[in-house]
């Protein structure tokens, strides 16, 4: 499984990688805002998406939109880890099609548990 | 303008008639017409005055009707503050747990090293066949409780190794946090020059529209965000309140 992680901090890009592998995935991209992420996507390489909100470029909700209205990859499960935490906006990110939030600062369990929920969804939906 | 040019006119009429004056050597005359021109450049004066003051007092009005400089001035820099010590705060703590957890590493790496080098020493006696048995059953004992310890040891470096690498997520929040105070800097920067060019011009009420899902930054502690739930098992119960 290809993940791509899109954060415009490369040191969060660095401990998410580090988490993921940690758990098991060892092949992940990263991408520094939505608008790099985007094209990446759009090949279909990536089985996953763990996005950050806050970005220059292209946010990390308007990424989750672009991704939900492409044909070929609007399934692909998104995990969002962001600072964000306002109602309205966790709303517009379910709204959007998000298949976990995330908010920081996190832990390596928070992480993992999500990332197992969204699987077993995936797996119990199939 | 018409009045202006009305005034002007008067105004060259009496110069005229001064300079007639004069060559004629009528005193009486020209000192009349002298203080006519005198009283004209006053009345112009005055009307310059007057408006620079109805300038001034529109200037000052629009500025007031601007709510954007008393945001700033009562909410954004106290919030900058705010913020900028919870940046003080969060480094402080991300030293605190690298700086513990290297100090918690180093005994554990230290003992594994001594325990490797006096267990070579020993092997190597063993090799050299230098070694009776009831030693060597002594030293198989040793390298027994070394395996175990050093598998004890190495789960609790990789522990602390990965405390280490959370640590630095502080770089990412105090990043977003910093930036959302260059951006306030660079707002207050343009009020003040609009500020400066109060006399001069009428300043525009700034567009105050808020957007609810803007991206806002990392929560606070002492700045309130309008909307925000706390923490993960917040938005946990609000994503499962909406059939997550």
């Amino acid at each position: 499984m290809k993940i791509l992680i899109v954060d415009d901090f490369s040191t969060m890009r660095r401990i998410i990688k580090n988490l993921l592998r940690d758990l098991g995935f060892n092949n992940t991209a990263e991408a520094d805002d939505g608008k790099t992420a985007l094209p990446m996507l759009k090949t279909g390489d990536f089985q996953f998406l763990v996005t950050d909100w806050n970005m220059p470029g292209m946010q990390g909700i308007d990424l989750l939109k672009a991704v939900r209205a492409e044909e070929n990859i609007k399934t692909l499960p998104v995990l969002m880890v962001t600072a964000e935490q306002k109602r309205e906006q966790i709303v517009a990110a379910a709204e959007a099609g998000v298949n976990g939030y995330i908010v920081k600062p996190f832990t390596a369990a928070t992480l993992k548990e999500k990332i197992d929920k969204i699987f077993q969804r995936i797996e119990g939906g199939a | 303008m018409a009045v202006e040019t009305v005034i002007n006119d008067k105004v060259l009429a009496t110069a005229e008639r001064l300079i007639v004056e004069m060559r004629s050597g009528n005193e009486d005359q020209a000192a009349q017409a002298l203080d006519e021109l005198v009283r004209a450049r006053e009345v112009s004066l005055f009307q310059e005055l007057g408006k620079l003051t109805r300038e001034f007092h529109d200037a000052l009005a629009s500025f007031r009707v601007d709510s954007r400089v008393s945001d700033l001035a009562e909410k954004d820099i106290p919030d900058a503050r705010e913020r900028l010590n919870h940046v003080i705060t969060m480094t402080q703590n991300a030293a605190d747990r690298t700086m513990s957890a290297v100090e918690h590493s180093l005994p554990l790496v230290e003992d594994i090293a001594n325990v490797a080098v006096e267990l070579r020493a020993q092997w190597k006696r063993f090799q050299k066949r230098e070694m009776n048995a009831q030693e060597f059953r002594e030293l198989a004992k040793s390298i027994d409780v070394f395996l175990g310890t050093t598998e004890t040891k190495s789960a609790d470096l990789k522990a602390k190794l990965n405390d280490v690498l959370m640590a630095q997520d502080f770089q990412d929040l105090t990043g977003q946090i910093i930036k959302r105070v260059i951006t306030l800097v660079a707002d207050v920067e343009a009020n003040l020059v609009n500020l400066i060019k109060l006399s001069s011009q009428k300043v525009m009420p700034v567009n105050n529209h808020h957007d609810a899902i803007k991206a806002e930054g990392p929560m606070v502690p002492g700045v309130k965000t309008v909307g925000a739930v706390s923490g993960q098992d917040a938005v946990d119960d609000l994503l499962s309140s909406l059939g997550f």
